[in-house]
């Protein structure tokens, strides 16, 4: 195995075997001890949430990576490459300079109130900037009906959120649910659990980038996806929506209905592998 | 929805349909008695020693060296997926590459559990590494198989730390994330370490100059068995792979991969059958009309000793080889289900068979004047180890594919899909 162990012979085939041998082995822990100490990098740069985004998304399956684009049918089918942070997006700003989409916004969508004041995160938080530069973070009409009366736990003040990442979570009968963040920023406050709003941020940017949130007409077309998608997720087996058509979701929802798979409600909904 | 307790579902990634706890449990007992049963007869065999088997020093290897050589024939297909994935960039393959990896996973680690049992002296087994001996193609393979292994339990750590739950621990998914960006690394190490043991395992029957039954010329060091355990098993680990896909699909009564999946391991793996085909036909005739001769034996002799008779190498050759060969060539018939799943087990089928020769048969034929045709059938402890390794193999596989995502298109290939929108406004295209 090696120099003056007693089978060792300085013959070319000795060398060579063992060479390889021990180059394979430095070649596989070498680049294991790589991967770890990425990994402890990684985690004193807080990249936790990021790569948690990504990997959930990369868990997806194609109907909930569906362009914010397409839900609207400016174009044909098309998933989003890019973990639905349109600010990586080259075809984005193309959409956005067409102008395609109609100027009116409806407020109602599905006998449920979504304010034409504020921006949608497609995992259900809204963002809104405030005259005085921060941005005031709360969750939309649907989540709430479907969170319930669940307990909300929120990050203390001066916790960094970053976007699709962890901004607060709900303790629900069937496990926790984590809310992802709209805005990238320091949490300054938080508002009571059945406040209208749960976070005021200060936005690390200064002010709110909006390029991945939705707004105006947008809105009403992913809403209706969106409960498509809750029906089809309602439903007791993978068979089709089971839902009547036409009514209006109740306020609050898991109980109404306890018997629902609420853990694959919460992960449908709110995007979480 | 199935019950499952709480606990256990929030260890089953959302989305994926999991039968009940109690059902998986049921399903999980059979195999844990079995294993049980087998520990117990490998352990009658480390602590008695070798006499629990029937080996002896005429017939050194048995079952269980044609189990090793079996499962790690099929287990190439963990190398070959991740080679035509990382390597080749065939992206398709990204669909099987994480349960190619468990097959590997449980093929390597059950013939190095069953190897420890059947060298006799586990806690000598450094000596193997320690003094090797260089001129032996075991240290190459002993060597290999061990690195290999080690390689294959980092391929499978990104696969488990994925797990729902432990993606939530942030050092394990940013050790998870590292690692995956570094997995072409492994890959290639994966591919270099498979390519010479498999072929070293051949090399072992092919230098057996007291064994002209297998007894092979071949080129510099390497006789011709080295290259045909190569290629054998890159032809065949793609098939095992659709097989076991399509197995795991009935059982769980799941879609886990797109029909395109199976056919482009349907497609690789034919091509390198009918290579292999041609490579063995023409070893076997230089081996019959040269090799064999040269050495005494008409080759004849060999199949004269019943049930080992010609019919052994036709079905080798023809039935298990060229066969789904040419199954697997024909576009129109690989596209059919039925016809890649037979095709894809008949070729398994064959690399066992092949194994079963070069192991078994090579070692009853006699070979000296006063030699006679010997026999062995297995102890029920060497029977009982091999059905460990089967239920530990089913024992991993099962959580595995439970609590991990094995198959990435199984979400989209089993739920309803919402309505389209219809793109009323198409504006730019993708």
């Amino acid at each position: 195995m090696f120099p003056n162990d007693y089978a060792f012979h300085w013959s070319p085939l000795h060398v060579l075997f063992l060479g390889i041998f021990f180059t394979v082995l430095i070649v596989v822990g070498s680049h294991f001890a790589v991967a770890l100490w990425r990994a402890s990098r990684g985690l004193r740069q807080n990249r936790y949430d990021a790569i948690r985004w990504h990997a959930d998304f990369e868990d997806f399956p194609p109907e909930l990576r569906a362009c914010r684009h397409a839900l609207t049918g400016e174009c044909a089918d098309r998933k989003c490459p890019n973990a639905f942070d349109c600010r990586q997006c080259r075809l984005h700003p193309m959409f956005i300079a067409k102008g395609l989409l109609p100027a009116e916004c409806m407020e109602e969508v599905g006998g449920m109130i979504f304010p034409a004041d504020r921006y949608y995160h497609r995992g259900h938080a809204w963002a809104r900037a405030e005259a005085d530069g921060t941005v005031t973070v709360g969750l939309d009409e649907l989540a709430r009906r479907l969170v319930g009366d669940a307990p909300a736990q929120l990050p203390e003040p001066g916790t960094t959120i970053q976007v699709n990442g962890s901004a607060w979570q709900y303790q629900t009968g069937s496990g926790s649910v984590r809310i992802l963040s709209p805005v990238d920023g320091e949490v300054l406050a938080t508002g009571g659990a059945s406040g209208e709003w749960m976070l005021k941020v200060r936005p690390s940017a200064g002010s709110l980038d909006t390029r991945h949130l939705l707004r105006g007409a947008e809105v009403k077309a992913w809403i209706t996806r969106e409960l498509e998608r809750l029906q089809l997720a309602l439903a007791p087996e993978p068979t089709g929506a089971t839902l009547a058509d036409g009514g209006v979701l109740v306020e609050d929802l898991p109980r109404a209905n306890p018997s629902a798979d609420w853990d694959r409600v919460y992960g449908e909904i709110f995007l979480e592998v | 929805m199935a019950s499952q307790s709480t606990f256990d579902r929030h260890l089953i990634i959302r989305g994926l349909e999991r039968c009940s706890t109690p059902r998986f449990l049921l399903w999980l007992l059979p195999w844990v008695l079995l294993l049980a049963f087998g520990l117990y007869g490998a352990g009658l065999c480390l602590v008695r020693g070798l006499n629990q088997t029937n080996m002896d020093n005429r017939f050194a290897f048995g079952l269980w060296i044609f189990l090793d050589l079996t499962v790690i024939a099929l287990g190439a297909g963990a190398f070959f997926t991740g080679f035509l994935l990382y390597i080749l960039k065939k992206k398709e393959l990204k669909a099987v590459i994480n349960s190619a990896v468990v097959i590997g996973l449980v093929c390597y680690s059950g013939a190095v559990a069953v190897l420890a049992v059947d060298v006799g002296q586990p806690l000598r087994a450094w000596f193997t590494f320690w003094h090797p001996n260089t001129h032996s193609m075991l240290a190459e393979v002993t060597f290999c198989i061990t690195c290999y292994l080690t390689v294959l339990v980092i391929e499978y750590l990104p696969v488990i730390l994925r797990n729902r739950k432990l993606r939530q621990i942030p050092s394990f998914l940013l050790f998870e994330h590292e690692l995956h960006k570094l997995m072409y690394v492994f890959a290639g190490v994966g591919t270099f370490l498979s390519f010479f043991h498999q072929g070293s395992l051949g090399g072992l029957y092919g230098v057996l100059h007291g064994r002209p039954f297998a007894y092979r010329a071949g080129f510099a060091l390497w006789p011709s068995t080295f290259f045909l355990f190569i290629l054998s098993a890159a032809a065949v680990g793609p098939s095992f792979i659709a097989l076991s896909t399509w197995v795991v699909s009935k059982i769980s009564r799941k879609r886990l991969a797109r029909p395109e999946v199976y056919d482009l391991l349907g497609k690789v793996s034919g091509r390198l059958l009918i290579l292999y085909v041609l490579a063995k036909t023409v070893d076997t005739v230089i081996w019959i009309n040269a090799t064999s001769p040269d050495r005494g034996f008409p080759a004849a002799m060999f199949y004269s000793w019943k049930p080992f008779g010609t019919w052994l190498l036709f079905a080798e050759i023809a039935l298990f080889g060229l066969l789904p060969a040419l199954i697997l060539l024909d576009g129109k018939r690989r596209r059919r289900m039925p016809w890649l799943i037979s095709a894809a087990a008949l070729a398994s089928a064959g690399i066992a068979l092949n194994r079963f020769v070069m192991t078994i048969q090579t070692l009853a034929l006699p070979t000296l004047p006063f030699d006679r045709f010997l026999t062995y059938f297995p102890s029920w402890q060497e029977t009982a180890t091999f059905l460990a390794v089967v239920a530990f193999g089913v024992l991993v596989y099962s959580f595995s594919f439970r609590y991990a995502v094995l198959f990435p298109q199984e979400k989209e290939l089993n739920v309803a899909q919402p309505s389209q929108p219809e793109p009323e406004l198409v504006a730019v295209g993708d």
